[in-house]
């Protein structure tokens, strides 16, 4: 069931108990849980808290967790699948699930005693009703006869007959009626299991609940923005949603900075100050130097073209454009000019303008605590991502999320700076993946959509053996593949990427994304669609992760399990 | 040379100046004490010689002997307060029960003084607080908090805190926990304490 007042029906309740975090692997869930640890120590609430990567992962941590816990939130995880059927839990356990994915079960929906949702009722769900999902079945008179389909339409005959005609219309008109729903009920639950997208971000939920126990500080602020911002950098939401959450933020951001600062009282350089900015659309480019980010940017390399000779060109002429000599644009960007970072956005929005990049500046958030630390959302979300998906050896899932927790955290300065230079990495590794795929025509269109295989050999592809590394390069490829592609048909087509997961085992990792469009509404059909095409070719796959668009496959079934999907959704 | 045994002994405390507590060199105390005593003896010889004869020109040596004699004292001494400082603070680090390691370096007297210590450092705290005793081996900073975020380093099992629930002790896990029951898992670096 869905919480109404979140203060009452959740926090209230956990108060003085004991609570168990189950937090999936996103920046999201990592934001949220972190907002949720301040308010836990800021009320002595006893929690432990465990990651979780996927549906196993889940599984175990509560099958070890079941006996010492009666409460358990989780955060980012849960939703969208039958929860009390997965855990099979004892009828005391309580669970608080703030989860982004949609649809939710219908089954957690509409279970009032052990599952609670923290989701907004209005947030863009489209839960059926009730009375067409479920039924209370105690219609079935006794006196046989009740599954017997030559009855329909056949004239009741004989005496012995006659006296039940009756009854036995009316039992045919109920079978009728049962059939009917059951085939609307079918429907409807298709039309709504049928697409997987997105809601409002879990940090922002938690903002909130800090908000009304008036216990919320600039740090929750801030990580609700970053928990905001991991959503559109990952382009699991819309414009329009993102935009709407903005201004949502941006109210609290001006309540958070309404102090009479004048001359005498002005606040000292060191505390925190968050501020909306209408910043320019280049990933990490005031950790960077301009023009490595205007290279790696996806917006500017697809608008550009720079894996061709002529985008190169048109790169040095848009430069050359705003009259900023090479040598300042490619050193780091704080050692630049200040002449010329003084109106650098207006310039650059100027000069994109006649490029064609009519929104080369996004609304986002930045903070500024103590004289060198500038950060914007994004560079934090890309940072912290690059931390939570480090592919260095030695290191387990686990100690990449406790990491990438830290480096939330505005005292681990050197983890943060860390994860920006393992940010870079991977942005000059997709970039890079993707001009060779175009360049080399490794994106094939398969009739209903397109598909592109990351060969074992390929440089860095240990990278994207990783779930929202494949999916950041697939997006980034799409966008690419448009812009490079003369057929207009294939600009309409969703893309599957696959790449080797894990050589010992023979596995790949498949991501199916939406196709991309100005209107767009993220929604994705590819988690029904490969459970029914693994199905269909018993192929042996491992839906795991959280997102059902997301599998592990064995790299011998690859071609039956695509000719399925070809059949499936031609 | 004189007295450089003695010396040894009180380099090898140096050495290990971290307050970890070495084997009890027993085989060094005793020659330094050997040396006291043949020293002891030359000087009586030399003092009764003297006497007997007036003799004055044996007067540095015994001076020569004597002052061995007291910097012999003066380093056993030394080494042996040192020792039983170290145990001292050992008592307010592991608590009354000591590891076996430790345990295997002191001797039979170090250990009948850390039984009397720890019986008058008892009968303290149990003075204190009106009669009800207080433990003042707990918090030996003034804690910020009762409760303390830990991160789990080590996979440990289960633990129980005091209203008879367990919590999972596994690594990379973290937990909010009573601070009192946490320290002694901190110090054997099974938790770690997390700063923000």
């Amino acid at each position: 069931m869905f919480v109404t007042d979140i203060r009452k029906e959740f926090y209230e309740a956990v108060a003085d108990q004991r609570v168990a975090l189950l937090v999936a692997s996103d920046i999201d869930a990592l934001c949220a849980c972190r907002i949720l640890q301040a308010l836990f120590q800021c009320d002595q609430v006893q929690y432990t808290l465990i990651p979780v990567a996927g549906w196993q992962d889940l599984g175990t941590a509560f099958l070890e967790h079941k006996d010492q816990f009666k409460y358990f939130v989780l955060i980012n995880c849960g939703a969208n699948v039958d929860l009390l059927e997965l855990l099979q839990p004892d009828d005391d356990s309580i669970f608080f699930i703030c989860d982004t994915h949609r649809p939710v079960d219908v089954v957690n929906v509409y279970n009032d005693t052990q599952i609670k949702l923290l989701i907004k009722q209005d947030d863009d769900l489209g839960v059926p009703s009730y009375d067409e999902i479920f039924r209370d079945d105690d219609e079935d008179e006794e006196g046989g006869d009740s599954g017997n389909e030559s009855d329909e339409g056949t004239e009741p005959s004989g005496k012995r007959r006659r006296f039940d005609e009756g009854s036995v219309e009316r039992r045919i008109e109920r079978q009728r009626e049962k059939r009917e729903w059951e085939a609307r009920r079918r429907e409807i639950l298709f039309d709504y299991e049928q697409y997987e997208y997105h809601g409002t971000s879990a940090a922002m939920m938690f903002f909130e609940l800090a908000w009304v126990l008036t216990k919320d500080t600039k740090d929750m602020l801030w990580w609700a923005i970053i928990g905001l911002t991991d959503q559109w950098v990952h382009d699991k939401v819309t414009h329009m949603k993102y935009v709407t959450d903005i201004a949502t933020m941006q109210r609290h951001v001006s309540r958070h900075n309404h102090r009479n600062e004048d001359e005498e009282n002005s606040l000292s350089i060191d505390c925190m100050r968050i501020s909306f900015e209408y910043d320019l659309r280049l990933t990490l480019y005031q950790h960077w130097s301009l023009y490595e980010s205007i290279s790696n940017s996806c917006y500017t390399c697809c608008h550009f073209k720079l894996w061709t000779l002529n985008g190169q060109k048109k790169l040095q002429e848009f430069l050359a454009d705003m009259g900023l000599p090479l040598k300042q644009v490619r050193q780091k960007f704080t050692s630049m000019d200040m002449s010329i970072k003084e109106n650098l956005r207006e310039v650059i929005e100027e000069s994109s303008n006649k490029y064609g990049m009519k929104d080369i500046r996004i609304q986002t958030f930045g903070v500024h605590f103590g004289f060198k630390n500038r950060f914007l959302a994004s560079d934090m979300v890309h940072a912290t991502t690059a931390l939570l998906e480090s592919t260095e050896k030695d290191e387990n899932e686990t100690d990449n999320f406790i990491k990438a927790l830290d480096s939330l955290s505005r005292s681990n300065l050197e983890r943060l700076h860390s994860g920006m230079d393992l940010a870079k990495k991977k942005l000059i590794a997709i970039q890079q993946t993707v001009a060779s795929c175009i360049c080399t025509n490794l994106i094939l269109s398969q009739g209903p959509f397109l598909y592109c295989y990351l060969m074992e050999g390929t440089p860095d592809v240990k990278l994207f053996s990783k779930p929202m590394a494949l999916t950041l390069l697939s997006k980034y490829l799409l966008r690419a593949f448009i812009q490079s592609t003369r057929n207009k048909r294939c600009r309409l087509l969703p893309l599957i990427m696959a790449a080797p997961k894990d050589v010992e085992k023979g596995t790949v990792l498949v991501v199916g994304i939406p196709p991309e469009s100005e209107t767009s509404d993220k929604k994705n059909f590819f988690g029904r669609a490969f459970e029914k095409a693994a199905e269909s070719t018993s192929s042996r796959t491992l839906h795991d992760h959280f997102d059902t668009s997301i599998i592990e496959l064995k790299t011998e079934d690859r071609s039956k399990f695509l000719d399925a999907l070809i059949t499936l959704l031609s | 040379m004189f007295c450089e045994k003695a010396v040894e002994l009180i380099r090898e405390l140096q050495r290990i100046s971290d307050g970890q507590l070495p084997a009890f060199n027993e085989d060094g105390v005793r020659q330094v004490l050997q040396e006291m005593e043949a020293l002891y003896e030359h000087n009586q010889a030399d003092v009764n010689e003297t006497k007997s004869e007036q003799r004055a020109d044996l007067l540095p040596s015994i001076r020569l002997r004597h002052c061995c004699l007291l910097r012999n004292q003066r380093c056993v001494g030394a080494y042996l307060y040192d020792r039983l400082l170290r145990i001292r603070a050992l008592r307010w680090e592991y608590g009354s029960v000591l590891p076996a390691n430790v345990r295997f370096h002191m001797s039979a007297e170090e250990l009948q003084w850390f039984t009397c210590y720890k019986k008058s450092l008892a009968s303290f705290m149990r003075s204190l607080g009106g009669g009800g005793g207080l433990d003042v081996t707990q918090d030996m900073r003034p804690p910020k908090s009762l409760y303390i975020q830990v991160r789990c380093v080590k996979d440990h099992g289960e633990l129980e805190i005091d209203d008879g629930t367990l919590v999972l002790l596994k690594k990379n896990s973290q937990h909010f926990l009573p601070r009192w029951k946490c320290e002694h898992l901190i110090r054997q670096g099974i938790l770690e304490h997390v700063v923000h």
